[in-house]
């Protein structure tokens, strides 16, 4: 049997009218995502960790405020909230953020990737975590506009609006984004799973 | 007048940001630039990689969210009693 899936803007509405399930689904629905942006932005676990906590307490004020203004589009809405807070931190602490390594039980341990494969899990995570870090290496610019596009999901005119650039501008730092990833791993060819580029 | 694609149509195309009729377009321009199609497979490649990147939160923080969200609702009609 088919599944129904409640949209977010229906959960919404039943968490107004003071359904906890409701805001549990939207937390549990969302939250990976969320943390996903925090920490691509911060590079550190435990202030992601935080960010995302403050992240969903601002979204509990401002539904539970009666301050929501509903336009079908939470997740959006609430990743701007979390985009803003990471960028934040940066600016209060005036600091590089510090780079929590694997240690065996910390930063790496709450990783968990969209979908499984035949692939081994190892080599699945060491390509991912190779993944991350080519990110963390790119210049800043070309790094805001590939987290906005693919992980906060906005269109290549809301980050040009956002960043006060053109939009070639702005789709100019997201080729230069996919091709330095690209030369990236071609320069650390053999330590990722070579099954993912056939050509 | 014929449009020349150029790799940000195929950055807009990648992210479905291209109209039904560019699509066509980009697909045919795609077939005849071996340059421009490399460039697509390859920035499709890494877009399908980072989708798979994916962090999870700790357990304890979902918990402490979903508390604060209880209380708050509790805490309402505590406030109205002033």
């Amino acid at each position: 049997m088919e599944k129904v899936q409640v949209s977010d803007s229906e959960l919404v509405t039943l968490y107004i009218h003071g359904n906890e399930k409701a805001f549990e689904k939207l937390v549990q629905r969302h939250k990976s995502r969320i943390y996903t942006t925090i920490y691509l932005i911060v590079k550190d676990q435990y202030v992601a960790e935080d960010l995302l906590q403050d992240t969903f307490i601002k979204a509990v004020d401002t539904i539970k405020g009666g301050r929501y203004n509903d336009e079908g589009k939470f997740l959006p809405w609430i990743i701007r909230i979390a985009h803003n807070l990471a960028i934040d931190y940066f600016r209060r602490d005036k600091r590089y953020p510090n780079v929590v390594f694997e240690d065996g039980s910390s930063v790496f341990n709450t990783l968990d990737f969209a979908e499984d494969s035949v692939e081994s899990v190892q080599i699945r995570q060491e390509t991912h975590e190779q993944l991350r870090e080519m990110i963390q290496r790119l210049p800043d610019v070309q790094k805001q506009v590939l987290i906005m596009r693919h992980y906060e999901d906005m269109s290549f005119q809301e980050i040009a609006d956002a960043t006060g650039v053109s939009i070639n501008t702005a789709l100019g730092r997201m080729r230069y984004a996919l091709i330095n990833l690209r030369k990236q791993f071609n320069q650390r060819a053999p330590q990722y799973d070579k099954n993912f580029y056939l050509r | 007048m014929t449009k020349t694609f150029t790799y940000d149509d195929v950055i807009r195309y990648l992210y479905s940001e291209t109209t039904e009729k560019e699509n066509y377009l980009i697909v045919e321009a795609l077939a005849l630039d071996d340059d421009l199609m490399n460039f697509y497979l390859d920035s499709l490649e890494i877009k399908n990689q980072m989708n798979k990147v994916v962090c999870n939160p700790a357990e304890q923080t979902v918990l402490k969210v979903l508390r604060y969200s209880q209380q708050f609702a509790t805490s309402i009609p505590a406030a109205l009693s002033f």
